[in-house]
């Protein structure tokens, strides 16, 4: 039993509110030129610095969605200045695209350089031990997508560092690191899941959006 | 081998025993005749069923194996000339050519070689030729790495090692050493002394411990199969007791009887009423007795024998257990359900009076530091002291009951005791965990192992019980044969490694039984009353005590031993030759 579509009718939805949220989903996704469309359409007003990084933010994002680590630590120490020194995390894991990089191109001597240059020094911490093997394992193979860290040459996983590092770029900037539509999606699946739990039988099904967007 | 024979005449093969080896002459192979008709050796069975020579009476050895080994064992010991030389005589290779030919290439490190002879040498499991593969370049990894030779090292890696698809979490381990061979980041590889490439012999060892024993005889085969022998002789020897019986190749060891303490050397009478419980001090020097004439006794054991040190009085009721301390300086006495006392040994001062107000203790111990005593008490309780008299702990019952031992192990964690008819509990009272051993008769006495690991239970039916307390309790033997109908008859382990279990019994005999088999060894005569309580010296494995209520302790050792002693005291000791 689904909630009662009539029950939408009752909220009024402020035009105002819509449009803040597509803009802040452009904005995240560095999509200049469409959010400066939407901006002569709506009448909206401009958001003030944002504009100006979000080229950077594009191009760090894209280096980094390629495989070209470094341009995009290069990048990124110009915009944020000790953003990565304080985010080891991440620092590590642009350092360890490149190595893959390296490791693909078949490059094992200056991959077992820069490995032992740049990824070493982050094992005296015992998080990152584990981390650090499955890494240096590639290396023992002469095709490494056949290997067991196969996962580690995907796009997925350059793709899931590259959002971590444009996430970590708009908080050091003191902006939302997370879309106000990534959020709601993520409040309505919550609430619903909550229902569901409480109420099992009577309660409205999980929620789905590709059920909803059907509707 | 026996297959090359097979075009020769019958008379020709034989099966030789050890004997007629050794009168061949010398140069002359086993083609040649032995002496004896041929009529006679046709009659007997040439050949095992494999068809195969054997060698040996019950036909079990084959010839082939047997020469392998002892070639093997010859070059172990150096000999290579005499290996080399048997290998020739004999026409048996120890190894094959190929296998030889692979282990000169591993000690002189041509690997990719050995790899190939290895694919030669005919084995049949795929997947223990991709582990000896594995070995191998490993070892070449390793010592490529200590040339410092990287670049190989990781060639090797990606294109040797990583291919045979095996062990693929010490690849993983591989490449972290290629990356950091001097620090190592991982806790797990570091335990491994491998950032040195191990020496080729051991890698010699481990080849030969993966392969088929067949192919590559393992190491100190033959010398295993010796010990194998003489440890079950010495299993099965019952009456092992004394330290410096060698065992010797030469004849089945065996000990006589002669080993075990049968014989009265001492009669001691100092109690003049029935004394209930004795024990040795843990070094053998001492030994304290108590009695029903509320008295405790200290002695002295040297090499004169067993003489009278002190006599403790100050219990007002008779005295039921004793405790030494752990370095023997110091004395617990328990009186029947009425207090404990602490006493000096070498002054005979009693140090101090443990009690509590409105009840009675019925057994005392010691923690193993020596901190701390323990007691039962009279309503079902076990209390823990300081020194001084400061109570520590107190567990409430139902953990002990009215008569019962108390025993705590060498590592200060588990307190014992009878806590119901049919039960004992040990207490673990740090991890505050219980375990019980559950007994079908009413259980009135037990003795704890040197070792902590096993329990000896007396029971009502005049049954004693052995038991494994390590993790879930297990019952292991049982012995029978004493008689026990109305009092505490105590038991004890004893003897060279605690291989015997001793008892007391109703009848006045002390019964000896071999803790291993459970087989009654003796049943000695000699006292005149029912035999309390017996205690071995745990230094000296030919002395035995036993308590009786005729109110003496006999103190007995090796038959023809008191020939030697002279009887110079006369209080209260007599000395015996044997005779009751």
């Amino acid at each position: 039993m689904d909630v009662d579509p009539r029950q939408y009718e009752h909220i009024a939805i402020n035009d105002n509110d819509i449009h803040n949220i597509i803009m802040s989903y452009l904005v995240h996704n560095c999509f200049k030129e469409t959010l400066e469309s939407f901006i002569a359409c709506t009448g909206m007003k401009q958001p003030s610095d944002y504009l100006e990084d979000m080229d950077k933010r594009k191009r760090i994002f894209q280096f980094a969605l390629e495989g070209n680590a470094l341009k995009s630590i290069e990048l990124t120490e110009q915009l944020a200045t000790n953003l990565l020194e304080k985010n080891k995390d991440l620092h590590f894991d642009l350092l360890s695209l490149h190595f893959v990089e390296l490791v693909c191109s078949r490059k094992c001597a200056a991959a077992l350089e820069f490995a032992q240059t740049k990824l070493t020094p982050f094992g005296k911490e015992q998080k990152y031990v584990e981390k650090l093997e499955d890494f240096m394992a590639l290396l023992a193979f002469d095709e490494p997508e056949k290997s067991p860290m196969f996962h580690l040459l995907s796009l997925e996983y350059r793709q899931h560092v590259a959002e971590n590092l444009n996430r970590a770029i708009l908080a050091y900037a003191n902006h939302p690191s997370y879309t106000a539509m990534e959020r709601l999606i993520q409040q309505t699946t919550v609430v619903r899941q909550c229902l569901n739990q409480e109420h099992t039988k009577d309660g409205p099904p999980p929620f789905s959006l590709k059920d909803f967007l059907k509707s | 081998m026996g297959g090359e024979e097979d075009d020769e005449p019958a008379s020709k093969r034989m099966k030789l025993s050890s004997k007629e080896l050794r009168h061949l002459s010398n140069g002359s192979t086993i083609k040649e005749p032995v002496a004896g008709s041929s009529g006679d050796l046709m009659a007997r069975p040439l050949q095992s069923e494999g068809g195969e020579e054997v060698v040996g009476s019950k036909g079990v050895i084959k010839k082939v194996e047997f020469v392998r080994i002892i070639a093997k064992a010859l070059y172990s010991l150096g000999y290579i000339k005499s290996g080399a030389r048997l290998e020739e005589e004999s026409g048996i290779p120890l190894h094959s050519s190929v296998v030889n030919i692979f282990m000169r290439q591993i000690l002189e490190g041509n690997w990719d070689e050995s790899v190939v002879t290895l694919h030669n040498i005919g084995l049949t499991d795929e997947r223990t030729i991709k582990s000896a593969s594995f070995l191998i370049l490993e070892q070449k990894f390793f010592e490529l790495l200590d040339e410092e030779n990287v670049m190989d090292a990781l060639k090797t890696l990606r294109t040797e090692i990583a291919p045979l698809c095996i062990n693929n979490s010490r690849v993983r381990e591989l490449s972290s050493f290629i990356v950091s061979p001097s620090h190592c980041f991982s806790v797990r590889s570091c335990k491994q002394d491998t950032l040195r490439a191990r020496s080729r012999t051991k890698l010699l060892e481990e080849l030969q411990k993966l392969l088929p024993p067949t192919v590559m005889i393992p190491e100190r085969r033959l010398e295993h199969l010796v010990e194998q022998a003489l440890v079950l002789q010495r299993d099965s020897c019952m009456f092992h007791n004394s330290l410096d019986k060698e065992m010797s190749l030469y004849a089945d060891h065996q000990c006589g009887r002669d080993q075990i303490p049968s014989q009265t050397l001492q009669i001691l009478q100092a109690h003049t009423d029935e004394v209930w419980f004795l024990q040795f001090s843990h070094n053998g020097k001492y030994l304290a007795s108590s009695s029903n004439d509320k008295s405790a006794i200290i002695w002295e054991v040297d090499a004169n024998g067993v003489s009278f040190k002190r006599k403790l009085s100050g219990h007002q009721k008779p005295i039921s257990s004793v405790s030494w301390s752990p370095d023997d300086h110091e004395l617990l006495t328990c009186g029947v359900e009425e207090v404990v006392r602490r006493w000096d040994v070498p002054s005979g001062e009693c140090l101090h009076v443990y009690e509590k107000a409105g009840l009675g203790m019925v057994s005392c111990g010691w923690s193993p530091d020596g901190k701390w005593i323990f007691s039962g008490v009279n309503d079902k309780s076990i209390c823990m002291w300081e020194l001084d008299g400061k109570e520590l702990e107190c567990w409430k019952g139902p953990r002990t009951l009215k008569i019962s031992d108390l025993e705590i192990t060498n590592d200060g964690k588990q307190i014992i005791s009878i806590c119901r008819e049919r039960a004992i509990l040990l207490l673990d009272r740090e991890a505050k965990v219980e375990r019980f051993i559950e007994e079908d008769q009413t259980i009135t006495s037990f003795s704890l192992s040197r070792d902590n690991r096993f329990l000896l239970v007396n029971l009502l039916n005049q049954e004693i019980h052995l038991w494994n307390i390590e993790g879930d309790v297990k019952l292991v033997s049982k012995y029978r044969g004493h008689k026990r109908t109305r009092f505490i008859i105590r038991s004890c382990f004893g003897g060279l490694e605690q291989a015997f279990i001793a008892s007391g019994s109703e009848d006045s005999l002390v019964y000896i039984w071999h803790r291993g088999r459970g087989e009654l060894i003796e049943a000695l005569p000699g006292h005149s009353g029912a035999v309390s309580c017996v205690s071995w010296n745990p230094a000296n494995p030919h002395m035995l005590a036993s308590a009786s209520d005729d109110r003496t302790i006999r103190i007995w050792g090796l038959k023809n031993l008191s020939a030697k002693r002279k009887d110079t005291h006369s209080n209260g000791i007599h000395y015996c030759n044997g005779a009751t």
